[in-house]
């Protein structure tokens, strides 16, 4: 197996951990009166910890379909779809299908990090939450990022054959 | 006779191994789902040894909180006569006696044969909700009680009034028989005493809140 083809591998390995693994850990407080709202609304203060995977089932569970089917794309659909193509690319002897697969990848790639952003804005909010409220980042997050950094890996190894 | 080799034989068309991260995806999640699962099980069975410890006996030598959330009085005195003069009923308040001292005393329900007190209680103003901090302590409305081996408490329910206060009663509980949670004390009416009912609310001191308020529920 050739370095391109073990690097697409394991970001796909990646990948799959990512998208199921804990992601994000929401800590909410209210303050001095955390413990009041402990004993009142114990469920308003409970820690939880989310997966991409499990924000989108949140999501439709809660009727923003839309919001939804728009993580299901840029997280799910658009990565798995890139990498497929990469591997269908270092297949192809013909340079002119080659560079052509390589024009369809760059386009899917500008959709792949929208979760990021999503991530890196959801935890500017809760940090500016009163109460002290915090948010943190599991191991998962690492694994879609390890997963996006062989991905761009994969990319510049493709872009170095491009004729 | 036909004979085909490895090099003549039909290859799978190329966009076949497209469906290799695919699958590898689905690999690595499914891995970890079944990982999970079985770590979820077993999360699940050390969280029933934690609802029976809060349901069970008392342990020696830790401290509960101890308060009655409901007592019931017979409608009539000692003497068998009215409480209160005229139609109104008593008014009710309890005391917690442990080692012969009153460690704690209840506010008074008044005009009720069936009093009911909350574990919790907090006195708010407008001008504490700028600041003023509350502590978990201030507001659970209880004794606090160690239990030993062979201890017990008393509680000592009276009817408050202008004049002079009148025993309504008392009544001995050994600790051993009591557990964490409700528990409740039917009486019979004799000459010391005309408590019908007395419910207990026991709470270890120390746990979580959110498992204290589910007792107090």
């Amino acid at each position: 197996m050739n370095v391109t083809r073990f690097l697409i591998a394991a970001s796909s390995l990646l990948l799959g951990l990512g998208l199921i693994a804990p992601t994000l850990t929401i800590y909410p407080q209210a303050g001095e009166l955390t413990w009041l709202i402990k004993l009142f609304a114990p469920e308003e203060l409970v820690i939880s910890t989310y997966s991409i995977l499990g924000v989108i089932q949140k999501l439709f569970q809660s009727n923003d379909i839309f919001l939804a089917l728009i993580l299901v794309l840029f997280s799910v659909f658009s990565p798995v779809i890139k990498l497929s193509f990469y591997w269908h690319a270092t297949n192809q002897k013909n340079s002119k299908k080659f560079n052509s697969i390589l024009k369809v990848i760059h386009y899917i790639g500008k959709f792949s990090m929208a979760e990021v952003f999503a991530l890196a804005l959801i935890i500017v909010v809760i940090k500016s939450f009163p109460g002290g409220s915090s948010a943190q980042l599991e191991w998962g997050a690492y694994m879609f990022t390890f997963s996006v950094i062989s991905s761009i890996a994969v990319s510049l190894r493709l872009d170095s054959k491009k004729n | 006779m036909t004979d085909i080799s490895d090099f003549d034989a039909p290859k799978p068309p190329a966009w076949f191994g497209a469906a290799i991260p695919l699958l590898l995806v689905l690999l690595a999640a499914g891995f970890y789902w079944f990982l999970t699962a079985e770590n979820k099980k077993a999360g699940n069975e050390n969280n029933s040894i934690q609802d029976i410890k809060l349901s069970g006996s008392l342990i020696a030598g830790q401290t509960y909180y101890i308060f009655a959330s409901e007592i019931e009085v017979y409608p009539t005195n000692l003497e068998n006569e009215s409480w209160d003069q005229g139609e109104k009923g008593p008014d009710i308040r309890y005391r917690i006696l442990w080692k012969g001292n009153a460690v704690f005393e209840s506010i008074t329900k008044d005009n009720s044969l069936i009093a009911d007190w909350s574990g919790l209680s907090i006195e708010l103003n407008w001008k504490d909700l700028l600041g003023k901090s509350v502590s978990s302590d201030d507001a659970i409305k209880a004794a606090r009680i160690r239990f030993e081996e062979g201890e017990k408490i008393e509680v000592t329910v009276e009817d408050v009034d202008v004049a002079s206060d009148d025993d309504m009663g008392r009544h001995e509980i050994e600790m051993a028989k009591l557990t964490i949670g409700k528990n409740e004390f039917k009486l019979k009416k004799n000459q010391t005493s005309a408590i019908r009912k007395i419910t207990l609310r026991v709470l270890p001191v120390g746990s979580n809140v959110e498992d204290l308020a589910n007792i107090m529920k």
